[in-house]
């Protein structure tokens, strides 16, 4: 069915523009305006190189994009003068964002902070997944590396982040201009089980976490007799470290909106919800705008694009509760009511939201499905592993080097993902949490599994919706789980007596490790209970909740056994079992120690090694900090843990 | 294979059970049992009719599933897991199996958590069945956190589940949680501590009563449950009906009154006296006392749900000090005890000395079948008199004959909860009539349409599909052009069945006629059912039995219409004089009326000066029966034994109490050796009328309307009086025979449901009254002076008042010193009446007790009331 006159001209419209942009007469500057752009500080640069641009008098573009992926390199600053590529810049502030407009606009190509160049339209990494236009060729005097070629991109396959901090998130002509909403118009075209039919070929299988395949909920649904039926895109991440879906909205609003069109259609819902967290205020701000812009293109409401289809969507603010991620919880937090889990059957795809069936999609499934009917089910179902086909988006974390959100095909390995996307571990890996706190700690084993649904399920741990937390030797392993545990106990809803309870249980056992209180019958007891709260809680998070401290103890027994054998904490995080002390050797007797000591713990001489009075010792890590950074010798004040000497 | 599920020796087979003319059977498999069940049921029904016992906390049979508990976890061949018996739906061929190795392990770990966080030792201690009989242990466990300290000792199910599965050796700590126990709310007290967080009274509060008064709240292991946002229950529109009470498994909630009774020594049926639906009650006793009062599981009426009144007020009202248990006689200055030989004596020689024509008997229709039929034929037979009067009579314009024709009618209160379409007109039932509330609700779950017709805002309105708000005192004409458009297919007309409530407040207003004939006409329509209510418990009784003015047994109208010349209660108030007033349960009065001897024979002394006082039975102290207003016969079964003498006084039945004053008038066809001798009786001459209790509703045949009824009410409603505020005087509804519930039941006395006149908080500060400050109503010749309280409810220019019928020796709230200044109220007409409403006390021109300051006491004085 042809689209109607409007959006298609609106289209090549959008496409002249965005050649426009590329090949703009004046110069255009991008600046990263995601959360972790803001949170670095985005938005002074952002201010600065408006005024600067005002005093100077230069008449020149400023574009906000959302976040292409290396999170730790923000604020990124992008220029591009006529007749140049467009250059990245990391780590932008406003002194060096004026520093390098400088130089840019009298002609020279500053290398300070300098990524590398970025063809408009060409995202890193791209590999020609998605249309649009190709880079620019850089001019022959450009000693510049491809942005595309930063060893954190290069490994990647951007489907999903296709659009990420390349468009405008705000301008639904940027979307138009590199294909936007085309597969909408494909699928308009065709009937909605046609498309149920290509997303089985594609092998999508949802991205919240637990990848049921998305084409059997929708079939599900779709087969439930119903006069109206309901898509609610799930928009509440909560993990912590956790940040895939936020920088998806915010950086692609369209991506996620036309995937919930289409999903709407699959399954002949009219109307559609985004539950999203309130602590998301910038991805709220940026579906809202990108809705009202769909429907002044006549993109949502009465018969869509002069079809029989018509499909409405409501943005819906969660007040931050965890467990409404969890589907039941959801729908009951959606019609008003406290969020708490219900037990199943009926299914939501049964009976869901107002007792109609419903489907609740992942942010990620359905930011997917454009790519999947532009691209073919099978061009996307050729990457991945024979059970997860295509790619996955991961927040990336820890104590990696490159931190950042990433995508990476099915099937590559860990160790691909942690060392050279990551960049590596600088002080030794440990493991790396998958999963948030419904996954596990995965230990150095794994390095080389491919990631995948069931390889992550087998291995005790979980895809989740995609944080990858990398630990190294200094952090211990017992304190983790005992992190997740109290995070998951206090974010129960408090409905079913395993998780209210036997996670708190889980917490005690774990503390009284944690201080050196245990004995070696309580690590049974551990996984007894555990083992109990993941079998007979009721919904996924209280089943999911042991799973930190079940791949723990799996691979990491002898921590535990060391924490309530030795008291020994080898990460030397453990509180009481840690004590500091002065290495005499190495004190140069410089007197900072004993300012910031807030017991006077710590006493001697100027010039003279100190002395360290553990009775008074509260380990508040103070002297320790200002050793490290600030002493003059540094290094001369040690954590040590355990019964023996030390190391 | 060793099971440690019990058979259950009685497994109640419920009416969704019942094979259904249509309903599919589901025939499965439970630990090798064949079961059939209705499809659709949940594999724990299965089991418990197979007999099998698979412990559960949180699941109610009334209740939707929750899963909150996880003990009912079963194994079921083919599905992953434990999935939980509460929530699976049967299927065919299934095979479950409740007790595996696996299973038992599980459930005593689940077990051992929930024993965690609540105060448990007794069930762990090794000395438990040693100190179940001496109490060695206690001050080892701490009186917190023992059994033995807990009200629901005995009677918990969290005893019963962990004798059922075995706590097992205890591997966590314990933790107390230490909350406060929460003793303010006014009928039960909750123990945080205690509770176990199952959600049955979250879900029975919003599944079943529809009031959605409690919550969860908090989350993780702060999570609590009361009323959201840390409101009072009351503030929370809580109906205080009890039911999250009796739902709860530990002692977590508890009846203020029963908590510290123990397990009750026995439960018997009977039927709730407070009102005209006629609810089935469990009354438990325990050692010749009435302790509590539930529910009881009747499908025709009440489903095991109750109001305020018959869930918490039984037992006060029956056991309150203030109880006159013995006869007193007036022997010149002195008021004081006398034997029954020596009180009947004398009542009697009063009665028999007067003129027939000047003897006046007022009997309440709260009184069972006997007393009702005794008390008319002593009246009519034995002294030859006319002059049998009751405040119910005075309630319907039409008078007894428009109310034979409501009964009529087809009324069945079940019917309500089927209807596809519900009116509702004049009726809040958050504390009165919860019950029909009840049905209405489960209407509306079931798909039904709501309307209703109120002047007040009401918890029914709140859920209506469409709420008609009329002007005070226009109810009755409102609902009756609903009718009418109803009948000639405007309104409604895709509904096949109607149900009609109506509220008592609609048949005090102008236009009440004109509604019992629409409603005749419309329920000649297949599929509508009527619930006209009322207050009195046996109004229908009284109706068939005669205990009316001018009124005969059948109902038939009396032979003379010479009633003009009989005394009556109208009468009475016009002034005429009787030689011996006889006041049955009845105290229409704030100051003793005009009479040379005044008999009161009640459960408590009126707040009057009397001659002879009688004291009767209370409802559970006799046995009888009561009609309710479908017409069944029901059964009031005596629970408190307990010995004459000093402290338990000698009250007896109304009906022994009259035979015993024929015998001593030599009227032996009157004597009465028991309550059957006189259902024998009534028999003899009624026999349409069930013998003994018989549950079947029955239609009544209706009176001849008197000629000169219709021109009883104003033409077109219009509201009589002149001023800006419309007075609606209300029957009262916390009554009981002659005494007032709330001085007797100290709870609904906290709610101060029915003190002072209620209006419209925006009139009160228009008027510039103050909160508790007094206002004077402007009536002809007799000024009403009381408390003024606001109430959101009532619409603006509206002045609710409850009128006195019963002012009974209790404490009365609503006064006012002096208390003179409430006499109009024992004069308002039935009817809302146009009144001038002042703030302040406008009959006490120099008063100090005045609320009002001086500057608004001037302007009052001078500007003129408009």
């Amino acid at each position: 069915m042809p689209a109607p006159p409007t959006l298609e001209r609106r289209r090549s419209l959008a496409e002249r523009r965005w050649r426009a942009l590329a090949a703009s007469p004046r110069p255009v500057v991008y600046v990263g305006m995601g959360s972790c752009g803001l949170a670095a500080g985005a938005g002074e640069v952002h201010e600065r190189v408006q005024a600067y641009l005002r005093e100077r008098e230069v008449d020149a573009l400023v574009v906000s994009v959302g976040c292409i992926g290396p999170c730790y390199l923000e604020p990124l600053l992008d220029v591009q003068l006529p007749g140049r590529p467009r250059l990245s810049y990391s780590n932008m502030t406003a002194e060096l964002a004026d520093a390098t407009l400088d130089a840019l606009l009298a002609g020279e190509v500053p290398k300070r902070h300098l990524l590398g160049y970025l063809g408009n339209g060409a995202g890193g990494g791209d590999g020609g997944a998605t249309a649009g236009g190709e880079a620019a060729a850089p001019s022959a005097t450009l000693d510049a590396p491809r942005f595309a070629d930063h060893p954190m991109l290069a490994p990647q396959v951007r489907i999903v982040l296709r659009n990420c901090g390349i468009i405008d998130p705000e301008m639904i002509d940027h979307y138009l201009a590199r294909g936007g909403y085309r597969a909408l118009e494909h699928c308009l075209a065709t009937p909605p089980e046609d498309v149920i039919e290509t997303v089985k070929l594609a092998g999508l299988r949802g991205r919240g976490g637990a990848g049921y395949p998305t084409w059997q909920k929708w079939r599900f649904c779709r087969d439930t007799e119903a006069d109206q039926r309901y898509l609610i895109c799930n928009a509440d991440e909560g993990d912590p470290g956790a940040f895939m879906n936020r920088s998806l909205i915010e950086g692609d609003p369209h991506a996620v909106l036309e995937g919930m069109l289409i999903a709407g259609y699959a399954i002949g819902a009219s109307h559609g919800y985004v539950y999203i967290r309130a602590e998301y205020p910038l991805a709220i701000k940026r579906l809202r705008t990108a809705i009202a812009a769909m429907r002044k293109l006549g993109l949502l409401g009465e018969r869509i694009l002069g079809s029989d289809f018509s499909f409405d969507i409501t943005v819906k603010e969660g007040a931050g509760a965890f467990v409404c991620g969890e589907e039941t919880a959801l729908i009951a937090s959606l019609e008003g009511r406290r969020g708490m889990p219900r037990t199943r059957p009926p299914f939501p795809a049964v009976s869901g939201l107002w007792g109609e069936p419903t489907i609740i999609d992942n942010v990620e499934t359905l930011a997917t499905l454009a790519a999947i009917v532009n691209d073919g089910a099978e061009q996307y179902a050729s990457r991945g592993t024979e059970t997860s086909r295509g790619t996955k988006t991961f927040s990336l974390v820890g104590k990696v080097r490159r931190t950042g959100l990433i995508e990476v095909p099915f099937g590559t390995t860990l160790r691909r993902v942690i060392d050279d996307i990551g960049g590596g571990v600088a002080k030794d890996f440990k493991a790396v949490q998958t999963g948030g706190p419904s996954g596990g700690c995965l230990g150095e084993e794994f390095l080389d599994t491919p990631i995948d649904y069931e390889n992550l399920a087998a291995a005790g741990s979980i895809m989740g919706s995609g944080g990858l937390i990398v630990l190294d030797r200094d952090t211990c392993i017992v304190d983790t789980a005992r992190y997740f545990l109290s995070f998951t106990q206090d974010e129960s809803c408090g409905k079913c007596v395993p998780c209210r309870v036997g996670t708190g249980q889980l917490v005690g056992i774990l503390e009284a490790i944690c201080a050196g209180k245990a004995e070696l019958a309580d690590l049974d007891r551990l996984e007894r209970l555990a083992g109990v709260v993941k079998r007979s809680s009721l919904c996924g998070l209280g089943q999911t909740a042991p799973n930190p401290v079940l791949s723990a103890l799996k691979y990491f027994r002898d921590e535990f056994v060391e924490h309530i054998v030795d008291h020994r904490c080898r990460a030397a995080v453990c509180r009481d079992l840690v004590e500091y002390r002065i290495v005499p050797g190495k004190c140069t007797g410089c007197q900072r120690c004993v300012q910031v000591c807030p017991t006077g713990a710590i006493t001697g001489p100027r010039a003279e090694a100190h002395n360290l009075d553990p009775e008074k010792c509260i380990k508040c890590r103070s002297c320790y900090e200002i050793c490290r950074f600030d002493a003059i010798a540094g290094d001369a004040i040690v954590i040590h843990s355990g019964a023996g000497n030390g190391d | 294979m060793a099971t440690e599920a019990k058979r259950s020796a009685e497994t109640p087979i419920r009416a969704e059970d019942l094979p259904r003319a249509n309903a599919a059977v589901v025939r499965l498999q439970i630990d090798h049992h064949a079961v059939e069940v209705p499809e659709a049921s949940t594999v724990l029904r299965a089991a418990e009719l197979a007999g099998v016992s698979v412990p559960s906390l949180c699941s109610h049979p009334e209740l939707s599933p929750f899963g909150g508990c996880r003990l009912c976890g079963v194994e079921i061949a083919g599905v992953r897991g434990y999935p939980l018996a509460c929530s699976t739906p049967v299927a065919e061929g299934m095979q479950v199996t409740t007790d595996t190795v696996a299973l038992r392990e599980t459930r005593r770990e689940i077990l051992q958590l929930i024993l965690s966080q609540h105060p448990a030792s007794c069930l762990v201690c090794g000395e438990e069945e040693d100190c179940r009989r001496t109490l060695t242990t206690i001050r080892k466990a701490g009186v917190a956190t023992g059994c033995r300290s807990c009200t629901n000792d005995g009677d918990c199910e969290l005893q019963r589940v962990a004798e059922q599965v075995g706590v097992g050796e205890f591997g966590y700590p314990v933790t107390y949680r230490g909350l406060e126990p929460e003793h303010d709310e006014p009928f039960y007290d909750r123990d945080y501590n205690l509770c176990i967080l199952c959600g049955r009274c979250v879900r029975m509060c919003a599944e079943v009563r529809g009031a959605s008064v409690l919550a969860f709240k908090y989350r993780g292991p702060r999570t609590l449950i009361g009323p959201a946002f840390g409101t009072s229950h009351e503030q929370a529109g809580c109906e205080f009906c009890g039911a999250c009470v009796s739902v709860c498994p530990t002692g977590a909630l508890a009846d203020k009154v029963s908590k510290w009774d123990g397990r009750p020594d026995g439960v018997e049926l009977s039927t709730c006296p407070f009102c005209s639906l006629g609810c089935q009650v469990e009354l438990a006793h325990k050692d010749g006392r009435l302790s509590a009062a539930r529910g009881a599981h009747d499908a025709e009426i009440n489903d095991g749900q109750l109001c305020v009144r018959g869930r918490f007020c039984l037992p006060e009202a029956t056991q309150h000090p203030s109880r006159a248990r013995r006869p007193m006689l007036r022997k010149g200055r002195y008021f004081r005890v006398a034997s029954w030989d020596e009180a009947l004596g004398e009542v009697s020689a009063r009665l028999a000395a007067a003129a027939p024509r000047d003897i006046l008997m007022l009997v309440s229709s709260d009184l069972t079948n006997e007393g009702l039929y005794a008390a008319q034929r002593l009246v009519r037979s034995g002294l030859g008199s006319e002059g049998i009067d009751s405040t119910a009579g005075e309630d319907l314009p039409g008078g007894p004959a428009a109310w034979s024709r409501l009964f009529a009618l087809p009324v069945s209160i079940r019917a309500v909860a089927e209807a596809e379409a519900v009116v509702v007109a004049g009726l809040d039932t958050r504390y009165s009539f919860s019950v029909a509330g009840v049905q209405v609700r489960r209407a509306l779950r079931r798909g039904a349409r709501l309307v209703t017709i109120d002047a007040r805002d009401s918890s029914l309105a709140r859920v209506a599909d469409s709420a008609m708000t009329v002007r005070p005192g226009e109810e009755a004409q409102a609902l009756c052009r609903l009718l009418h458009a109803v009948r000639i297919g405007d309104e409604l007309d895709d509904a096949r069945t109607l149900a009609v409530v109506i509220g008592p407040r609609v048949f005090d207003c102008p236009g009440a006629d004109q509604l019992v004939s629409e409603l005749g006409a419309l329920s000649a329509r297949e599929g509508v059912t009527v619930l006209p209510l009322a207050h009195s418990a046996n109004l229908r009784g009284a109706l068939e039995l005669g205990a009316l003015r001018a009124v005969l047994p059948g109902p038939r109208p009396t032979v003379q219409p010479g009633g003009r010349r009989a005394l009556s209660l109208a009468a009475l108030r016009e002034g005429r004089r009787p030689a011996v007033l006889y006041l049955v349960g009845e105290t229409p009065f704030t100051e003793r009326p005009d009479c040379d001897y005044l008999i009161a024979q009640d459960l408590y002394q009126p707040p009057f000066a009397v001659d002879a006082f009688l004291p009767a039975a209370s409802f559970a102290e006799a046995s009888g029966t009561l009609t309710n207003l479908e017409g069944r016969v029901q059964e009031q079964r005596r629970v408190e034994d307990l010995p004459p003498g000093a402290v338990h006084g000698d009250a007896r039945p109304d009906w022994k109490i009259f035979s015993g004053l024929a015998a001593r008038l030599g009227l032996p066809d009157l004597e009465y050796a028991d309550d059957a001798a006189v259902r024998a009786a009534i028999r003899a001459e009624l026999p349409g009328f069930p013998a003994e209790h018989d549950r079947a509703p029955r239609r009544m045949a209706p009176l001849p309307l008197p000629a000169r009824a219709a021109a009883r009410s104003p033409a077109d409603g219009a509201t009589r009086g002149r001023g800006r505020f419309v007075l609606i005087p209300e029957r009262a509804g916390f009554r009981h025979r002659g005494s007032d519930l709330s001085g007797a039941v100290e709870g609904l006395g906290e709610l101060r449901l029915e003190d002072g006149l209620r209006m419209c908080p925006d009139d009160l500060q228009r008027l510039g009254v103050a909160a508790g400050g007094a206002v004077t109503v402007r009536l002809d010749g007799h000024d009403l002076v009381t408390v003024a309280r606001p109430d959101a409810d009532c619409p603006r220019g509206s002045v609710y008042a409850t009128r006195v019928e019963a002012w009974g020796g209790l404490t009365a709230p609503m006064s006012l010193d002096p208390p003179a200044r409430l006499a109009a109220l024992s004069r308002l007409p039935a009817q809302p009446l146009r009144v001038r409403v002042t703030a302040g006390d406008r009959t006490q021109r120099s008063g100090s007790a005045d609320c009002r300051t001086p500057a608004r006491a001037r302007k009052e004085e001078h500007g003129p009331d408009r």
